[in-house]
């Protein structure tokens, strides 16, 4: 072997090396290095002087405890809490889930199909001849546009659309094009569902045991996210759509105002219990704790639903890389 | 020894705020910052915790104790577990917020560094 291409396949080694490792720079890692110090410091001396594990319980611990059967008739202290003593913190958290979800709709939210002309390409004439009179687009242009409208499903994709891999040969080399999984995780999952769905339905019917409506809201999530991986956008689309979970949301919001609300109407307290309260261990017994856990399932499940499958759904930006700068240069022009 | 709970939580925090101040990079202040939630979510479990203790469920209590005794000490804070529980739901959409942000600014800008995001340029 030559010299010369000893020394190509270093240079071609050491530059694979620097790609694998991390070449991001740290910036003033040492005054960083000294806030943290300062800032555990600070936190291990908070710490040293926190509650350990001999404590008595907190007073509004002990008094949930003590209200949960005989108020509430539920022996689950911890929904009695969520939905029952501190139901308006989690009045007010439901709304910040919800404020959550309408930045993520509005900030993923799709190029949307024009409704009308309003006249703002003539208006930007003098402008457009002034900066760039030939606006004719280029090859790379047409290729990126192409790629939008093949995302956004206006134009079949080049070659037959491949559903399942399940005719594909194994140690076919990547991509992969199909949607779906194979038939062997299709089925797994088949099985698997409907006793997700069914366990997420039981924690919150069941509110005198562990559970409710936040946890049963991330298992409905977790179960069409399930659908969504094993087989594809295309089938799950049906269902997760805009226009049908979006006031799902809605409802689930207005029926937890609507439960505060009408306990401020027939018992004069925000929150108040204003249903009739079913014996101990029956899935009616929290009364109105359990229509909040029911609702906030509807929300929670519905909120995140919209949030996750909106990241999934971000289209591409298929417009190239600028050629000539280096990786991570200024702003698009 | 709860103590060495809350000091991994004040571990975690300071690992999450040295990515925090020290890197540029977008996603990796969004995984600092999910870092720290994820440390008080550590600590708030851990403060729920009693030498000894059962879950906070009253029925059934163990052998030998009723409800009113749980209350007293031998049952793990309910609060601070509702506390967590409502914290994981909100954190995961304000991670999702975080996120969708990120990819906004990585298809305008075409970088993910935070030092080159600067609106007010060209």
């Amino acid at each position: 072997m030559t010299r010369t291409s000893l020394r190509e396949r270093s240079a071609v080694s050491h530059a694979a090396a620097r790609e694998a490792t991390e070449c991001e720079p740290r910036h003033r890692p040492w005054l960083g290095a000294l806030l943290v110090a300062g800032v555990a410091a600070a936190l291990g001396v908070a710490m040293a002087g926190m509650p350990r594990e001999h404590a008595t319980l907190p007073l509004i611990a002990r008094y949930a405890l003590e209200i949960a059967i005989p108020r509430w008739k539920l022996t689950e202290p911890v929904n009695e809490i969520v939905y029952g003593t501190r139901g308006f913190d989690t009045f007010g958290e439901t709304f910040l889930l919800l404020a959550a979800v309408v930045s993520v709709v509005v900030i993923t939210r799709p190029r949307e199909p024009r409704r009308g002309y309003f006249g703002e390409s003539a208006a930007g004439t003098r402008e457009q001849q002034q900066y760039d009179p030939d606006p004719a687009s280029d090859a790379a242009e047409q290729e990126a546009r192409s790629a939008e409208r093949r995302e956004q499903g206006e134009q079949a994709p080049s070659g037959e659309p491949v559903e399942t891999p399940d005719a594909t040969p194994l140690g076919t080399p990547a991509p992969e094009t199909a949607e779906a999984m194979t038939v062997v995780v299709r089925n797994a999952i088949r099985v698997v569902l409907p006793i997700l769905a069914v366990a997420g339905l039981y924690l919150v019917a069941w509110g005198f045991s562990p559970g409710g409506g936040f946890p049963g809201g991330a298992v409905i999530l977790g179960v069409l996210l399930l659908v969504y991986a094993s087989y594809g956008r295309r089938k799950i689309s049906k269902v997760i759509r805009p226009g049908l979970i979006e006031p799902l949301e809605l409802a689930g919001a207005g029926l937890i105002i609507m439960t505060e609300f009408l306990g401020l109407a027939f018992k004069g307290s925000f929150s108040a219990n204003w249903l009739p309260l079913a014996p101990v261990l029956t899935p009616l017994s929290g009364g109105v704790a359990q229509l909040f856990s029911a609702a906030e399932l509807i929300e929670v499940g519905t909120g995140l639903t919209i949030v996750v499958f909106a990241l999934l759904g971000m289209s591409h930006d298929w417009a190239r890389d600028d050629q000539g700068e280096p990786r991570g240069g200024g702003p698009k022009r | 020894m709860i103590l060495g709970n809350y000091l991994t939580a004040v571990a975690l925090f300071c690992v999450g705020l040295y990515v925090l101040l020290t890197r540029r990079n977008l996603i990796k202040i969004v995984m600092g910052l999910s870092l720290m939630e994820a440390s008080t979510y550590l600590f708030m479990v851990s403060l729920a915790y009693r030498a000894g203790s059962t879950a906070p469920v009253l029925v059934g209590p163990p052998a030998g104790k009723t409800a009113k005794q749980l209350a007293h000490g031998n049952v793990a804070d309910p609060v601070l577990q509702n506390f967590c529980l409502t914290a994981v739901v909100i954190g995961v959409a304000v991670t999702a917020v975080f996120l969708s942000v990120v990819v906004r600014i990585a298809q305008h800008y075409r970088t993910l560094d935070a030092d080159k995001v600067r609106a007010m340029r060209g």
